[in-house]
């Protein structure tokens, strides 16, 4: 029976120097990583490398505000602490709330949900909208990429032997309305079936900014910037001259694997309820069916 | 404990009382030991070694150099005078396949050892190989022997079967037909979901064979197994455990872990434990029996002249209890009504699946809900409310049963009725909310046979009860089990309250079989009924003699005179009385997802009395909730034989985010030969709720259903056809 190592370092620096070393696998929360190993009851997790548990890295905790008005995220900062900020972006929010059930929401984190690189993973579907980058580091500095490039497939991802996710950085969104929705096998403790968050800044009549983001959709979270394109610098007295090229373009995005019917036809209705209020002049804010 | 729910110390207690249930405490701080809990003295665990192929001949099992003090055990280590079977109510479960297997995950083997990593890494490395067969997965296939017949004998896959019939031949009554409505409803798999899983060890005391088992029926696993070694029952101990929750999953089920467990014990002679993971339960256990039910009811003028149900339940591959459930099936599935001329008829389809066993309900359900869902459709078809519709038919005292049997108790639907609908306002809703508007409103009715059908209480059952006074304290000795439904309360309540003391001087310990008498296994809702009523029997006998000193009395129980019924052929009083049910369900459709919100949930039952209202007010709302998730979410998809779903994230069952509040109603009709006049109830407020559901989201979206659940996919597909 092999032996692997688990390391539990008290410092950033301590971590970076056993990652370059060992090539541990990095654990932070362990949400992911205890179910993928698990052997059953009263068995230790069969891990097929050296671990290395990053979970308690004071240094890669907390949210805070920069000066430019973007947010950062320490790597290690948990669904739940995400969910109850005031200061992380409504979308992101959204689907930090909606992870799993609150056990799992206390340990899970948003460097571990990115660093799993599931296309299901809840946080990196609104992130992607927003052009969150991730901080990469190392014993020889940090680099920095949009999470759209850093998770390239489903399990993979840009980082290196020796890097950590430290930091999630996310612009200051300026959109004047959101959508978010998360669908589930049930309300709660689910994951996601489908997921999309949709985005737009609309200015004097005219969208300048329009995004979105379909999670669960292929092989990683899907977005457009192609599509977007068709429907920002329009009037928004004019989308609906443009919806269905959008709609039809989008429908391309998705996978067809991923996303049967079911999820096909109700990605689209949902995007068409999004451009069809901001037609119908809906008021900035959260976009959705009136209770 | 909040205030007014606290018994009062030895003051005596009454059954209206409000109590905390004696077992809440020490459930919720953790401090209840489970079987996983245990841990015995030079402790061994075991895994089980399953078939992976659904149906073949194993040509060779490959077993690795095993390290010392570790077993694998199997068929061979069967001795010679015992049998490889176990006895439920047939022998044909083999404890351990040899030669071919029947369904994947049938037990093969066991690894037994000290240490569980080692034993997980050995499991892994035992491979067999098979000559495979085309498996019958499906009903049609097994209607159809798909593979070849399971029984060459009969050239069938029929398993076991039963009819009924009332009034005149169905070929008259269709002939003078101004129509036939014909229509073939399915029910998919349930997973019982257990919050416990399946658990047992075996061990040796003075040599005997002594069993912890998480289960419901301890007496039953005596039975079943004693005949792999040929020994006799007495040199089998069964404890039960606390049990975390069974919903017929732990009725029979616990024998196939014990009877695997015995035949190591005997050879290894040590403590030994085996505990299921979430996966394994899931994948490799009993499940409630898939159904498919073809309706053909005979209208004329507007009105049903008669129904003629096909009945088809996927039995898979061993017969456990599919028999008696296929019979409850067919007796309830004329529904709530008198129809004045039924042919009911049943078959148990053998296939290459894991065997289908107890499930609340226990073949009821599938029926109900197909004979509801029908009757909704037919009320569709001719222009009127489905409740309106329905109420024409409901049953009465003195009514004849489509076993030729007669209602025997006043039937309170039209009074619970009365309260369901004004609570839920659903004469307004069901006007109001126009077909297809994504809202709507839907109501079933049902009810549940207490107890064995007829007189197999008497006949097969034969159940006992035995109290044992020792100075001012009682011991109630019986056989039940609590499984989380509250009989421990429920049984105490009935035990003080007969006496005239406080609950706080009756214990009633989990059961151990060489130390209680036999009342019957805790199943079929039978146990406030026939058990609560021989210990209050028992109980009045005390408390007469009560000056006399330390002593014991013991009961039987006795069949009411008059109410004849014929095991053979199906005809008679099929049950001495009924608990009843009305649900009804309001939803809204979200019109970009096809999710489901359910804004209401409102319930009547009559269970004669209820004799602890916050144990009952637990099982309505359980019951109700899992009825939905059956209806609504639960998917249990088969390919190629197995099980998709695998765990609880993706195996899902309702939460307390996904269904309202509940209103709850109930309605006491007392039961001439309950205890207090209650009558079952456990089982009841499962077998109703779904069909509420189903009608609902059909009205609010002017479609038809006729299969579950229905998740949003199934509702998209709907959508194609819009009535």
């Amino acid at each position: 029976m092999e032996q692997v190592k688990c390391f539990i370092p008290e410092t950033l620096e301590e971590a970076l120097r056993i990652r370059r070393e060992t090539g541990a696998t990095v654990l932070a929360g362990g949400s992911d990583l205890m179910v993928a190993n698990s052997m059953g009851a009263g068995v230790t997790p069969a891990f097929k490398g050296d671990v290395l548990i990053i979970t308690n890295l004071k240094e890669l905790k907390g949210i805070r505000a920069l000066p430019d008005g973007s947010v950062e995220i320490g790597a290690c900062t948990t669904s739940a602490e995400i969910a109850r900020s005031p200061i992380a972006p409504e979308l992101l929010k959204d689907a930090a709330s909606r992870m799993g059930a609150i056990a799992l929401r206390n340990s899970a984190t948003i460097g571990g949900n990115i660093g799993n690189a599931s296309p299901k993973g809840d946080m990196p579907q609104p992130l992607i909208l927003m052009d969150a980058e991730v901080v990469l580091t190392s014993v020889d500095g940090e680099r920095r990429m949009l999470v759209d490039d850093y998770i390239i497939a489903t399990k993979k991802t840009a980082l290196r032997e020796d890097e950590i996710i430290t930091k999630v950085i996310i612009p200051k969104p300026d959109f004047t309305h959101i959508f978010f929705r998360k669908i589930g096998m049930r309300r709660a403790n689910a994951i996601s079936k489908l997921t999309l968050s949709a985005a737009a800044t609309v200015r004097d009549g005219v969208v300048v900014d329009f995004r979105a983001s379909s999670g669960a959709a292929g092989p990683k979270v899907a977005r457009s910037r192609k599509a977007e394109e068709l429907l920002i610098g329009k009037k928004v007295s004019e989308l609906h001259t443009c919806k269905e090229e959008f709609l039809d373009a989008w429908n391309t995005v998705i996978s067809p694997h991923a996303m049967p019917e079911y999820r096909r036809n109700t990605t689209r209705r949902m995007l068409a309820f999004f451009i069809d209020a901001l037609e119908a002049g809906h008021a900035p804010g959260r976009v959705d069916i009136q209770e | 404990m909040s205030e007014g729910y606290s018994s009062k110390p030895m003051q005596a207690t009454k059954i209206g009382d409000r109590i905390v249930r004696v077992d809440a405490v020490q459930k919720a701080r953790g401090e209840a030991v489970y079987v996983c809990d245990m841990t015995l003295p030079d402790m061994q665990y075991a895994y089980m070694v399953r078939s992976t192929i659904a149906r073949g001949r194993i040509k060779a099992i490959h077993v690795p150099e095993l390290p010392e003090g570790y077993y694998f055990i199997s068929a061979k280590d069967i001795p010679a005078q015992g049998k490889n079977e176990l006895w439920m109510i047939a022998k044909d479960w083999r404890c351990f396949a040899e030669d071919y297997v029947l369904y994947v995950g049938e037990t093969i083997g066991l690894v037994v050892g000290p240490d569980r990593g080692v034993l997980k890494r050995l499991k892994a490395q035992i491979r067999i190989d098979y000559e495979e067969q085309t498996p019958a997965v499906t009903i049609d296939d097994g209607i159809h022997c798909v593979g070849g017949p399971m029984f060459p004998e009969k050239n069938s896959n029929v398993m076991c079967e039963l009819f009924c019939e009332k009034g005149r031949p169905m070929d008259e009554v269709f002939a003078e037909a101004d129509e036939v409505f014909e229509e073939t409803i399915e029910t998919p798999y349930q997973e019982h979901v257990h919050l416990e899983t399946n658990s047992a060890i075996a061990d040796m005391e003075d040599g005997k064979f002594v069993f912890y088992a998480s289960a419901q029926c301890p007496f039953y696993i005596r039975k079943s197994i004693a005949g792999l070694l040929d020994i006799p029952y007495d040199d089998i101990i069964v404890r039960q455990c606390t049990t975390g929750g069974a919903f017929g999953g732990k009725e029979h089920f616990p024998d196939v872990l014990c009877g695997a467990l015995l035949v190591a014990e005997n050879k290894i002679r040590k403590p030994i434990k085996m505990v299921f993971d979430r996966e394994e339960d899931t994948q490799f256990s009993v499940k409630r029996h898939p159904s498919k039910c073809i309706y053909k009811t005979a209208v004329k003028d507007g009105k049903i002249t008669g129904v003629y149900g096909h009945i088809y339940y996927n039995c898979g591959a061993y017969l456990s209890s599919s028999y008696v459930v296929l019979q409850r099936g067919v007796f309830h599935g004329n529904g709530v009504y008198t129809f004045d001329n039924t042919y009911l008829k049943g078959e148990g389809i053998g296939t290459n699946m894991f065997p289908s066993c107890a499930f609340r309900g226990f073949g009821a359900p599938q029926t109900l809900f197909a004979i509801e869902t029908h009757l909704d459709h037919l009320a569709h078809h001719l222009g009127v409310d489905p409740l309106e519709f329905k109420m024409q038919y409901l049953a009465k005292k003195g009514d004849e049963t489509t076993t030729n049997g007669h209602i025997i108790e006043e039937v309170k639907l039209p009074e619970m009725l009365d309260v369901v609908t004004r609570e839920s306002d659903y004469w307004r809703k069901a006007k109001e909310y126009k077909p297809g508007c994504g809202r709507g409103i839907g109501i079933a009715l049902y009810n549940h046979g207490g107890a064995f059908t007829g007189n197999g209480e008497q006949a097969i059952i034969k159940a006992h009860a035995r109290l044992v006074k020792t100075g001012d304290r009682v011991s109630i000795q019986v056989g039940s089990t609590e499984m989380g439904q509250g009989f421990k309360t429920s049984l105490r309540k009935i035990c003080a309250a007969t006496l005239g003391v406080s609950i706080d001087r009756i214990e009633y310990l989990d059961p151990d079989t060489s130390k209680v008498v036999d009342s019957g296994p805790t199943a079929a809702s039978r146990s406030t009924m026939i058990v609560g009523r021989l210990v209050e029997r028992a109980a009045q006998e005390m408390k007469e003699r009560w000056s006399e000193g330390d002593f014991t009395t013991e009961v039987e129980y006795e069949h009411p005179d008059g109410y004849p019924w014929d095991q053979a052929t199906f005809r008679g009083d099929a049950y001495l009385g009924y608990g009843w049910g009305v649900a009804c369900v309001e939803v809204e459709v979200d019109k970009l997802t096809n999710e489901v919100k359910t804004l209401g949930a409102w319930s009547s039952h009559e269970i004669g009395k209820a004799i602890d209202e916050l144990i009952v007010h637990g099982q309505i709302n359980g019951g109700i909730l899992q009825s939905l998730g059956y209806g609504s979410m639960e998917k249990l998809e088969v390919k190629g034989g197995r099980f998709k779903q695998k765990s609880m994230s993706d195996y899902v069952i309702p939460t307390s985010m996904d269904f309202p509040k509940q209103f709850y109603h109930i309605q006491e009709n007392p039961y001439p030969w309950g205890p207090y006049g209650a009558k079952g109830m456990g089982e009841l407020v499962f077998n109703g709720a779904s069909a509420a559901y189903v009608d609902a989201v059909e009205r609010a979206l002017n479609t038809r259903f006729t299969s579950i659940p229905i998740p949003p996919e199934a509702i998209e597909e709907a959508m194609k056809h819009v009535h």
